[in-house]
C-alpha cells in the first residue's frame, strides 16, 4: 500500500525520535569517518601531455600507390604498448628519479607496476594521444609525463623505421629469390628449344596437312590399282578365247571357193547347153577334183591334229585380236605394278609423319610447362621489382622522418594543485551520509517492517475499529531523561561540525602554507 | 472536554467544590469500608452515593505524572486527548449506560495495564461518572502494584472465600471517582476462577449496583493466555491493545477475530512514541543550562 506523503514523514519523524540515539551516532561517526579518511586520503597531481601523431602528410597524395606509409591504428593501444615496455619503463625510472635510493629489481618491479596503474592513456582525437601521469609528487609527475612522450616519440619513429627497414629486406629477398628461379627456367626452356628442333610452334599443322595429303595420294593409287586389276583381269578374259594364230582353213576355202566358182560357171553353162557339152563335162571334172582335194586336205589336218603338231602351213597367219590383246595386257601390267610400288611408298612416308606428329605432341606439353614456369617467373619477379622500389622509396621516407608526424602538441606542466577527491569533498561526503545513512535506514524499517506503527493500518488493513492512537504519556522523570539526551545528542552533533571545521580549516590552510 | 466539565475541574482543585471533605488518610479498617460501601439494597440518588463516597488522600500531581496516570489538568497533553476520545467512543457506543469493558492486549507488555488504568481516570474525571477497575491479570497484576503498593485482599481472595463482603475488596486508590479491585494473590490457573459462577455473580452485582459506574477489567494479554476468552464472554465489551511497532496486522486480525464484532468496541494504538512537547529551543539556545539545571535538580531531590 501507497503511504500518504504527509503519514510517510508522520511515521519517519516518529521513528527518527524513537531511534534518536542511533541516528545521531551514525551521524558522528560517519561524519568523523570521513573527516579521517580526508585526512588521511593522499593528494594526487596529475600532469598530462598530449601528443599529435599525424601520418596523412603532403608527402601521401605525392607517393600515392607507390610508398605504403605505415598506418597507426588505434594509437593509444599502440602508445600504451610502447611506453609500458620494459625499455621506456626502465629510462623513466632513471630520469624521474625513483632509482635514488637504489631499489633492488623486485622493488623496481613493484614501481613500475605502480607507475603503469597511475598513468593513463587516452585518444583525445583522432589523430591525438593523452598521456597523464598521477603522483604525490608534483615535481616527480611532471618530469615522468615529459620524458614519457619524448620516449614515446623517439621509440615511435625508430619503431617505424624499422619497420620499413624489414619490410625493404624481406621484398629485397625475395626479389633475388625469383631472379634466381626466373633464371634457371629461362635455361630450361633454351635446352628444351635446342633439343627438339622440329618442336616449333605450329609443326603440328604442317603434320596434319602432309598426312593428310598422303592419305589422299594413297586411296587415288588404291583405287587406280584396282581399276586395273580389273582391267586386267577382263584382257585376260578376252585372251583366253581368242586364237594365238589364226588357222585360217585357206586352202580348203579357196578349193570352196573355186566350187562355187565352178558351180555358177556351170550353172550358165547348163541353160544353154546339155550335160554333155564339154564344157560342162570339164566343169564337172574340176568340181570333183576340187572336193578331193578338199578331202584330202582335211585328212591331213586331223592328223596333224591327232599327232600334237601344228600344222603351219601358207595358209597360217598371226591372229591381230590376240596381238592387240596381249600388248593391252602388258600394259596393264605395268601399270598395275608402278601403283603397287607407290601405296607402299605412300604407307611408309605415312608411318614416318606419324611418328613425327607423336613426337611433336610430347614435346609442345612440356614446352608448354616450361613457358608457364618462365612467364609466372618473369610477372612475379618483375612484380617484385616494382615493390622492392616502392619499399626503398618508403625506408627512406621513415629514414627522413617525412612519412610519420608527431610531435608535442601541448607539453607537460608542472601541476599546481592536486586532483581527485579533494578534502571538502570528504567533508560535505560526511554530512550527506551522516544524514543520509539514517534517513535510508528508517526509509528502509518504515517499507520493509510489517508491524503496525500507524492508525490507518489498523482501520485500512485490518478493517476494525479504531479508538485512538495513544502517545507516549511521559513522566516528568522520563522527559528530563529526554532532555538530557536529547541535550547531550545535541551536544554531540555540535561537537563533530566542530571538530570537523576546526580539522578542516587546519587542513586547508596547511595546504595553503605548502 | 465541554466548558461546565472545565469549570468543575477548576473548582475541584481550587478546593471549592468538596461536597464531602476528604477523610483523614487512615489505612482500611473494616468498618470504615463497610460504613462507605452502601448495602445492595440501598438505592440511593446516584449523584449522592458518589459524593458520599469517601476517598482515601488524593494522589499529587506529581505522583499521577509519575506514575503516569492522567489528570484533567493535563488538557493539552495528547495522551489524555486521545483517552478522552476513547471515552466519549464508549459513551457513544453504550448510549451513556454503564457496562463492564474488558482491556486486553495483544501481546505481553502492550500497555494494556496503562490504558485500562487511564481509562477509568478518563471516566473518572466526569463528577457525575465512577470507575472501578478490576485487576483481571493475576500472572502480573501491575495495577495492584502501581496503585495499591500494600498488599490487600482482593479478586483473588473474594473468591476464594465465599464468607467474604464485596466491600472488602474494593478500594479507593487516591484518584477521585475511581476504585480498583486489586488481582489478589497470585494464581497460575485464573481460568478456575473466571469459569466460576461467584465472579459472574460478582460482575453482575458491581454493574448494577450504580448506573454511573464503569467497570474495567485489566485482562491478560491474548496471545499469551485463553483466560481472556473466558474473561470476555463474561463482560458487555472488550478493547483491544496493540503496542506500537510490537504486532502485526495478522495477529491484531486474529485477536479481533477471537473477541467477536460485537464485543469489540475497536483497537488502540499504544505507546506511539511522537516526541514530547519540551522545550526545544531552550536545548538549542542554551543547552548547558538544561544539563545544570537538571544536575541541581537532582541534587535537590536527593
Amino acid at each position: 500500500m501507497k503511504l500518504h506523503p504527509d503519514q510517510f514523514i508522520s511515521i519517519l519523524t516518529t521513528e527518527a525520535f524513537h531511534h534518536r540515539k542511533a541516528v545521531v551516532a551514525i551521524f558522528v561517526v560517519a561524519n568523523l569517518m570521513t573527516l579521517t579518511l580526508g585526512v588521511l586520503w593522499p593528494k594526487a597531481y596529475t600532469a598530462s601531455t598530449t601528443i599529435l601523431v599525424e601520418d596523412k602528410k603532403i608527402i601521401q597524395p605525392l607517393m600515392q600507390g607507390a610508398a605504403v606509409t605505415t598506418d597507426v591504428a588505434d594509437r593509444s593501444r599502440l602508445a600504451r604498448d610502447v611506453i609500458f615496455g620494459r625499455k621506456i619503463m626502465n629510462q623513466i625510472l632513471e630520469d624521474a628519479g625513483w632509482l635514488k635510493n637504489n631499489p633492488s629489481p623486485s622493488e623496481q618491479e613493484k614501481i613500475i607496476d605502480n607507475l603503469i596503474r597511475q598513468t593513463k592513456i587516452t585518444n583525445t582525437g583522432r589523430d591525438l594521444i593523452k598521456i597523464e601521469y598521477k603522483d604525490g609528487d608534483p615535481e616527480r609527475a611532471f618530469k615522468t609525463t615529459k620524458r614519457y612522450a619524448e620516449l614515446f616519440i623517439a621509440e615511435s619513429l625508430n619503431a617505424k623505421a624499422a619497420e620499413s627497414q624489414a619490410a625493404f629486406d624481406f621484398i629485397d629477398q625475395q626479389t633475388e629469390a625469383y631472379h634466381a628461379k626466373l633464371t634457371k627456367a629461362e635455361e630450361q626452356l633454351k635446352e628444351f628449344r635446342s633439343a627438339n628442333l622440329d618442336a616449333r610452334p605450329g609443326s603440328d599443322a604442317d603434320i596434319g596437312t602432309r598426312l593428310s595429303a598422303l592419305q589422299l595420294r594413297i586411296e587415288q593409287s588404291t583405287q587406280d590399282l584396282q581399276e586395273a586389276e580389273t582391267k586386267k583381269k577382263s584382257i585376260e578374259k578376252q585372251l583366253s578365247g581368242e586364237a594365238e594364230v589364226a588357222t585360217v582353213l585357206s586352202r580348203e576355202g579357196q578349193y570352196r571357193a573355186r566350187i562355187g566358182e565352178l558351180q555358177s560357171q556351170l550353172e550358165t553353162l547348163r541353160l544353154n547347153y546339155h550335160d554333155t557339152y564339154p564344157d560342162i563335162v570339164r566343169i564337172k571334172h574340176q568340181i570333183e577334183d576340187l572336193n578331193e582335194a578338199i578331202a584330202e586336205d582335211r585328212k591331213q589336218r586331223e592328223e596333224a591334229r591327232a599327232a600334237g603338231r601344228v600344222t603351219i602351213d601358207d595358209s597360217v597367219i598371226n591372229n591381230p585380236m590376240y596381238q592387240q590383246l596381249k600388248r593391252d595386257l602388258s600394259q596393264v601390267q605395268i601399270n598395275i605394278d608402278t601403283l603397287t610400288a607407290r601405296i607402299a611408298e605412300a604407307k611408309r612416308e605415312l608411318t614416318m609423319e606419324v611418328d613425327l606428329g607423336k613426337r611433336v605432341h610430347t614435346g609442345e606439353a612440356d614446352l608448354a610447362e616450361l613457358t608457364r614456369d618462365y612467364q609466372v617467373n618473369r610477372d612475379i619477379y618483375q612484380d617484385l621489382l616494382r615493390r622492392r622500389e616502392s619499399a626503398r622509396v618508403s625506408m627512406n621516407l621513415d629514414k627522413e622522418k617525412q612519412g610519420l608526424n608527431i610531435k608535442i602538441q601541448e607539453p607537460a606542466v608542472l601541476p599546481l594543485h592536486p586532483t581527485g577527491i579533494r578534502f571538502i569533498h570528504f567533508i560535505l561526503g560526511g554530512i550527506v551520509l551522516g544524514i543520509g545513512i539514517p534517513l535510508g535506514l528508517l526509509y528502509a524499517k518504515v517499507e520493509i517492517d510489517r508491524r503496525v506503527n500507524a492508525g490507518w493500518m489498523i482501520t485500512e488493513k485490518c478493517k476494525l475499529p479504531l479508538l485512538a492512537e495513544v502517545p507516549h504519556l511521559w513522566s516528568p522523570t522520563e522527559l528530563k531523561t529526554v532532555m538530557r539526551g536529547l541535550t547531550w545528542q545535541y551536544l554531540a552533533i555540535i561537537a563533530t561540525m566542530l571538530i570537523v571545521g576546526a580539522v578542516g580549516s587546519m587542513h586547508v590552510m596547511k595546504t595553503f602554507m605548502l | 472536554m465541554s466548558k461546565i466539565e472545565k469549570a468543575l475541574n477548576k473548582a475541584r482543585t481550587a478546593g471549592l467544590l468538596k461536597v464531602v471533605p476528604p477523610l483523614e488518610p487512615s489505612p482500611q479498617t473494616e468498618p470504615a469500608t463497610r460504613a462507605i460501601v452502601p448495602h445492595p439494597e440501598q438505592h440511593l440518588i446516584s449523584s449522592d452515593a458518589i459524593a458520599q463516597m469517601r476517598e482515601k488522600a488524593l494522589l499529587g500531581k506529581n505522583v499521577l505524572s509519575e506514575n503516569r496516570i492522567i489528570y484533567p489538568e493535563q488538557a493539552e497533553n495528547a495522551t489524555v486527548r486521545a483517552f478522552r476520545e476513547i471515552r466519549t467512543k464508549i459513551l457513544q457506543k453504550t448510549r451513556g449506560a454503564n457496562c463492564t469493558i474488558m482491556v486486553t492486549s495483544v501481546t505481553g507488555h502492550g500497555g494494556c495495564s496503562f490504558v485500562a488504568m487511564n481509562l477509568g481516570a478518563a471516566f473518572a474525571f466526569d463528577a457525575g461518572k465512577t470507575a472501578l477497575l478490576v485487576d483481571c491479570n493475576f500472572r502480573n497484576p501491575s495495577l495492584q502494584t502501581k496503585l495499591m503498593p500494600e498488599k490487600t485482599r482482593g479478586l483473588t481472595d473474594y473468591l476464594e472465600h465465599p464468607e467474604m463482603n464485596l466491600a472488602e475488596i474494593i478500594h479507593a486508590v487516591g484518584i477521585e471517582r475511581l476504585r480498583l479491585i486489586p488481582s489478589g494473590g497470585r494464581r497460575e490457573i485464573p481460568a478456575e476462577y473466571f469459569t466460576s459462577a461467584r465472579m459472574k455473580d460478582l460482575l453482575d452485582d458491581i454493574t448494577r449496583r450504580y448506573a454511573e459506574r464503569f467497570i474495567i477489567l485489566d485482562a491478560p494479554p491474548m496471545t499469551e493466555t485463553a483466560d481472556t476468552r473466558i474473561l470476555a464472554e463474561l463482560c458487555d465489551y472488550a478493547v483491544l491493545v496493540a503496542p506500537y511497532g510490537k504486532v502485526t496486522e495478522s495477529q491484531i486480525s486474529a485477536c479481533a477475530k477471537v473477541l467477536g464484532d460485537k464485543k469489540l468496541l475497536g483497537v488502540i494504538l499504544n505507546n506511539e512514541p511522537r516526541p514530547p512537547r519540551i522545550q526545544w529551543r531552550k536545548i538549542f539556545l542554551n543547552p548547558i543550562s538544561v544539563l545544570w539545571h537538571n544536575r541541581t535538580h537532582r541534587n535537590a531531590t536527593k
